[in-house]
């Protein structure tokens, strides 16, 4: 048994050993430890250093709101975590830990310099400090900043872990499993309601945990709370331990995070370290209790120093006793409960100082009776003790004057500030506070939720008051529910009720200037900090905070808040609510990245669309690019080829003889019924009326802003049916604005939309040898030109599958593309490409398919256009009916801004010496003119093109239609680029290719 | 007291691929949808989510003016739709090739689907679907029964879907 | 996360399933080219930027598909109410009276 260690005592199990190591020594813990508990057992009470000062520090409470005892945690390759609270990681065999903030070791420290250059680092250091010469910043400050900042080490490699999801829809949620919480969801369960209890502890019962003595029903605490968690089994309550609230939003929306195997040995194959709950309640009851607060004074960050709670805690439920030989410093009367645990358990308790005058006499009595030397109106002005405290100075104060200081040895040091409500999810939800004098703490006032508060959580104080108000509060939520639910009361022996006063920093004999009187024990600020920045001018407590970073480090101010707003008030001279509270924010504790991620990593990072030939094109090796959420093929390269000569050979292929063309990713959609035309005629500028079924047409889509939103292919199937295609990357959002004209402008219109996307796998056949194969596999259409011309549409059968074919061309060369039912696309593209090997057919990817368009000057939007490009801009006027009297977007290209000179225009841009030219370069007019120079335009498209022996590119330049052949210049770093103006029409301008 | 026992489920739930079956998209305004229904021989619930079953051929109601029909015999419906277009305007779209559908079944089917599911499965009514999200892909899901799911998904969602519920398989496995 | 009323559904959901769709009772002008410049600036670009109840338009993109309209509280994010499209603009004052 471990030397602190109190035989008989404790929920940890005695007969199950576990070893660990912190800092390389190994140690021995019990099951049912955590790390600081299992420290403290070994009498190990210097467990990290700080972050400023690297001042050494020890465990300070017992739970989640710990700010020292941060440490790393390793539980194998890649498994390791930094700013681990030594107070939540449960014990497990094999478990590494270790120290931060310190070198070359935790007990002798280089970085303790800091602490005795303190002076140096006070409020608004950064501020004062880094400010000239500038010259400085980049070589001196910047990589002091760096080295300095940071809390703990970042982990290196990729985390193996996998992190679980769940929404879960409940009637009510309670939120903490203490005495509170544990009656309320008993109350509400009753009721009928379905209720999910959770706390952050590995087990429920909150306070009662750390009280055994405390009796209930006439039962001791702990058989008491046994059989309540049957009860709440019984009762169908989904009881969740390990489980943090970590955020509270709108309508009852609670975050949850729920730590899975983190305390696990061998956690089974295919746990989740971690699992995000996504909770809706109709009712919340916040339960959450109650923190207690340090007390402010010259040297209270010692190790040694702790919590009075944290320390009964650790007695009571551990088994530890946290020192032989303790003092206590308290304004509560429940750190005197802690004081008579610890003697009661045969440790010794020097002094009990409290900061008030008078104290209940039971309590005086019972100190006293226990052979603790009791001074009241005392004030405590001074530690001593390097690594460990050694003694404690305390001073009584009469009348405002601080008397003769007395040292009293101990090697721990109990403090109790009092207790403040733990208000952080309240806050979340915006909910008002309200000061209360009595007890100068704030509590919860004005709800904006469906919520309840209670217990110790609004302020209440003893078993018997919090068990009543729990159960008012299950009633409370299921009457909310228009559900009836009965009272019930505890009878509660040997209670504990108290009071205490909130203070700020304890009053002094020595100078306060010199003092070392933590507030916010992990950032380091100090009560001369927080003065300082007061007399530097900050008024507001959230100015306050942020020139000292009171409140700011990861324990989000749970201990330094109120204390630093006491101190901050006094020195503004206003009451606290004047000067108020800064606002508590999710998370509640600090949260993993994999617990917000979730299974969204890896291959399931987002969703990755595939089209059904996508397996073909995988097995050929091809390389692919995402477009929108799809992966398509990029280009397909033969052995070693690279991407220039892959994509060279496919436009060569595919301008020679035939090539084919996975284009099952463009949008569909299905617009039918008696109106169709005149909702194509309303939505796109193009005129369809005369559009003939089993023609097809270019048409271009428009914002009411009369810029390009999308285009494609559309075929007139019947009268009243137009198979119309999409973007890539526009398809949703095209169905969507169809939708929106077609049911809140036009709701009279009979016609309907159906996306058809997925229903089809579309092939792109193109070159002049593209009919002669699919010649050999259409059946019951004649592909002749004169039949089946240039934008033509038929159904038809083609490879025996039922087809929508298409003779269209987004290469310039003879082009058709066909449309299969979605599960038969692979069978077309394998028929396709088998009846193409006499014609050398190459399929080609995405790369080829823009090189191909560009010698053609044919745009893709969102890569030409960029949204503020209308249709006289690309060059696309004639896609305009000019006699449409209306259609979205055509009021707009006749606005003063639209018709004006000068607006950048698509046009080719062909450079003199050859040299390929960058997408998004930007051009100039002039390249001589003084900087900064004027932007005449940018480079959207460059490809070196195979067709013309030479790199292509398209611009958008400055009244660009009317520069033909003009001069102008793309500055580079490595020299200025000369480039002529042309039309973006670069290969067969007459089009007599796709007429053949 | 720290646990350290797990119970290993084999079997948390299924996943199967149903085969392809003639699927369609039915539209009309809900003034018509009487005059439909019966020129089409089918029984159209009014309400989002009501399903109805006859013949073989399921209904599913998805909007006001949207139904999913899944019909094992196709001819009779188009027929029965072209003959009925130029007195009742309507759309009926072949989409048998669009979704791939998902059946899930077993003890934890319903958790399987809290992991994408942001709304209250537990409170679908067996017997009736809705058009929802799983993931970020938007699906059709049926109840068929408590832990007897039918999802029809999109295609090209379908190895997103399938792989998250992988891991979710992986995870039930675990028992924890 | 919002809850989000469908008023087609009869069913409150999750935001998730929906998605915003800019600013309500803003109708495309019947004959836009008998508008002025300005007049057209106004229908293509000024919206109301409420600080309290905000008329805005709803989708029920992820499930029945309905564009609908809701009343918002842009202090507070809570929805007020929603309601088809083609309803009349609701009087929030007789509503509040009637509360």
């Amino acid at each position: 048994m471990s030397r602190y260690r109190i035989p008989g005592m404790g929920r940890v199990d005695p007969a199950a050993p576990v070893s660990f190591t912190f800092d390389g020594r190994s140690y021995q813990g019990l099951r049912g430890d955590t790390v600081a508990s299992a420290l403290l057992a070994n009498g190990v009470h210097l467990m990290g250093r700080s972050f400023k000062y690297h001042r050494p520090r020890g465990v300070v409470t017992a739970g989640s709101e710990e700010p020292n005892a941060l440490i790393g945690t390793s539980r194998g390759p890649g498994r390791f975590e930094p700013n681990t609270r030594a107070t939540v990681q449960e014990l497990r065999a094999g478990l590494t830990t270790e120290s931060q903030n310190k070198w070359p070791s935790l007990k002798f420290d280089i970085g303790a310099v800091n602490d005795r250059a303190y002076m140096l680092f006070s409020a608004g250091f950064y501020y004062k400090t880094f400010m000239w010469p500038r010259s400085f910043w980049d070589k001196v400050y910047e990589p002091f900043i760096r080295a300095a900042a940071g809390l703990g080490k970042s982990p290196a490699e990729v985390d193996p872990d996998s992190y679980a999801h769940r929404n879960l829809h409940t009637d009510v949620l309670v939120v903490g499993g203490g005495a509170a919480g544990i009656s309320a969801a008993l109350t509400a369960a009753k009721s009928g309601a379905r209720v999910v209890l959770v706390d952050e502890n590995p087990e429920m019962g909150g306070s009662l945990l750390s009280d055994p003595s405390v009796r209930i029903d006439g039962r001791g605490s702990w058989a008491w709370l046994a059989e309540q968690l049957s009860q709440l089994r019984a009762a169908g309550v989904r009881l969740m331990t390990r489980t943090t609230a970590i955020g509270y939003y709108h309508q009852n929306f609670v975050g949850l995070v729920e730590r899975v195997t983190d305390h696990l040995d061998q956690p089974p194959h295919g746990a989740p370290r971690e699992r995000m709950w996504h909770v809706r309640a109709e009712q919340v009851v916040l339960a959450q209790g109650a923190l207690e607060k340090p007390l402010v004074f010259d040297g209270n960050d010692r190790p040694g120093v702790m919590l009075a709670g944290a320390a009964q805690t650790y007695l009571n439920r551990y088994g530890v006793k946290v020192g032989d030989n303790a003092a206590v410093v308290t304004s509560h009367d429940s750190a005197w409960y802690a004081a008579f645990d610890l003697v009661d358990a045969g440790a010794r308790v020097a002094a009990i100082a409290d900061t008030r005058d008078s104290v209940r006499p039971d309590l005086v009595e019972a100190a006293r009776k226990r052979g603790i030397l009791v001074l009241t109106g005392h004030t405590a002005t001074a530690t001593e003790g390097r690594l460990r405290v050694k003694s404690v100075r305390v001073n009584p104060v009469r009348n405002g004057q601080v008397g003769a200081g007395r040292k009293i040895p101990c090697d721990a040091l109990l403090i109790c500030g009092g207790w403040t409500p733990s208000l952080h999810l309240f806050s979340h939800t915006k909910g008002s506070l309200t000061w209360d004098a009595d007890s100068r703490t704030f509590l919860p006032d004005h709800k904006t939720e469906a919520c309840q508060i209670a217990g110790a959580g609004r302020g209440l104080w003893g078993y018997g008051f919090v068990l009543e108000d729990g159960v008012k509060a299950g009633i409370a939520a299921a009457q909310a529910l228009g559900r009836s639910a009965d009272a019930s009361d505890a009878r509660v022996e040997g209670d504990r009720p108290g009071t205490g006063i909130s203070q700020k920093e304890l009053p002094t004999d020595r100078s306060p200037g010199k003092a070392k009187a933590f507030v916010d024990y992990q950032n380091d600020v100090t009560a001369k900090d927080i003065r300082l920045a007061v007399r530097e001018g900050m008024r507001s407590i959230e100015h306050v905070k942020r020139y000292t970073t009171n409140g700011m480090a990861t324990d989000q101010g749970k201990m330094s808040n109120i204390n630093g707003l006491m101190i901050a008030a006094d020195a503004l001279g206003k009451e606290p609510p004047q000067v108020g509270l800064t606002t508590f924010r999710p998370p509640y504790t600090p949260t993993s990245f994999g617990a917000f991620a979730g299974y969204h990593k890896g291959a399931t990072f987002e969703i990755t669309r595939k089209t059904p030939i996508d397996p073909w094109a995988e097995a050929q090796g091809a390389v692919f690019e995402p477009v929108s959420l799809w992966r398509r093929a990029w280009y397909f390269p033969k052995a070693g080829e690279d991407m220039h000569a892959a994509v060279a050979r496919e436009c060569r292929a595919t301008r020679a003889s035939v090539g084919m063309f996975d284009a099952s990713t463009l949008g569909k959609i299905e617009v039918a019924g008696p109106d169709a035309v005149e909702f194509m005629n309303r939505m796109y500028t193009n005129p369809w009326t005369k559009l003939q079924p089993g023609r097809c047409r270019y048409g271009l889509l428009l914002g009411e802003d009369g810029f390009i939103r999308d285009d494609g292919v559309i075929g007139r199937m019947s009268p009243d049916l137009f198979h119309v295609t999409t973007t890539t990357g526009g398809a949703a959002r095209v169905l969507n604005m169809m939708e929106d004209y077609l049911q809140t402008e036009w709701p009279d219109l009979d016609v309907w939309l159906t996306s058809t996307t997925e229903q089809w796998a579309t092939v792109a056949v193109n070159g002049p040898n593209a009919r002669k194969v699919l010649e050999k596999l259409v059946e019951g259409l004649d592909l002749s030109d004169t039949n089946f011309p240039h934008m033509s549409v038929a159904e038809c059968t083609v490879a025996g599958l039922p087809a929508r074919l298409f003779r269209i061309s987004f290469t310039g060369e003879l082009g058709f593309e066909v449309n299969v039912p979605a599960r038969h696309g692979l069978q077309l593209w394998k028929a396709i490409h088998e009846a193409g090997q006499q014609y050398d057919i190459c399929p080609y990817g995405t790369e080829t398919m823009h090189v191909l368009r560009a010698e053609k000057g044919y745009i893709i939007v969102g890569q030409d256009t960029d949204g503020t490009v209308t249709p006289q801009d690309a060059g696309l006027d004639w896609a305009i009916g000019k006699a449409k009297k209306d259609f979205v977007g055509k009021r707009s290209l006749s606005r003063p801004d639209i018709v004006a000179p000068n607006r950048k225009q698509l046009v080719g841009l062909l450079t003199e010496d050859g040299r390929k030219l960058e997408e998004g370069a930007q051009i100039v007019l002039d390249p001589s003119q003084s900087l900064p120079m004027t932007m005449a335009g940018h480079v959207t498209s460059s490809y070196d093109s195979v067709a013309l022996g030479r790199p292509i590119a398209m611009a958008v330049v400055t009244g660009g239609l009317s520069r033909m052949g003009e001069t102008v210049h793309i500055p580079m770093p490595d020299g200025t680029i000369r480039a002529t103006i042309t039309s973006t029409n670069f290969y067969d301008p007459a089009g007599e290719r796709l007429k053949a | 007291m720290t646990t350290q026992r797990h119970d290993f489920d084999p079997t948390p739930f299924l996943v199967e691929e149903l085969p392809w079956a003639p699927r369609f998209s039915l539209r009309v305004r809900p003034e018509n949808r009487a005059a439909l229904a019966g020129a089409l021989g089918l029984e159209l619930p009014t309400a989002v989510g009501q399903r109805s079953t006859a013949g073989g051929v399921e209904v599913l109601c998805l909007g006001p003016d949207e139904w999913t029909i899944l019909a094992p015999d196709a001819a009779p419906l188009a027929a029965g739709s072209g003959a009925a277009y130029a007195q009742i305007p309507h759309s009926l779209v072949e989409i048998s090739d669009r979704e791939i559908t998902l059946r899930l079944s077993g003890a934890q089917a319903l958790t399987a689907l809290t992991t994408g599911c942001p709304r209250d499965i537990d409170a679908m009514p067996v017997g009736q679907g809705a058009r929802t999200l799983f993931d970020s892909a938007t699906v059709i899901l049926w109840r068929d029964d408590r832990q007897d799911f039918r999802m029809d998904v999109w295609r090209s969602f379908l190895p997103h879907v399938r792989a998250l519920l992988d891991q979710v398989m992986v995870e039930l496995k675990s028992g924890l | 996360m919002l809850l989000i009323h469908c008023p087609y559904c009869d069913a409150t959901l999750p935001e998730a399933e929906f998605a915003y769709a800019g600013e309500a009772h803003i109708s495309r002008p019947a004959d836009p080219s008998a508008l002025s410049d300005e007049e057209w600036r106004d229908y293509l670009f000024i919206r109301t930027n409420a600080r309290g109840p905000h008329f805005e338009r709803w989708r029920h993109i992820h499930g029945c598909g309905r564009f609908f309209n809701a009343v918002r509280d842009t202090v507070s994010d809570r929805f007020l109410m929603t309601y088809k499209a083609g309803e009349a603009r609701p009087d929030l004052t007789v509503k509040e009276a009637a509360e």
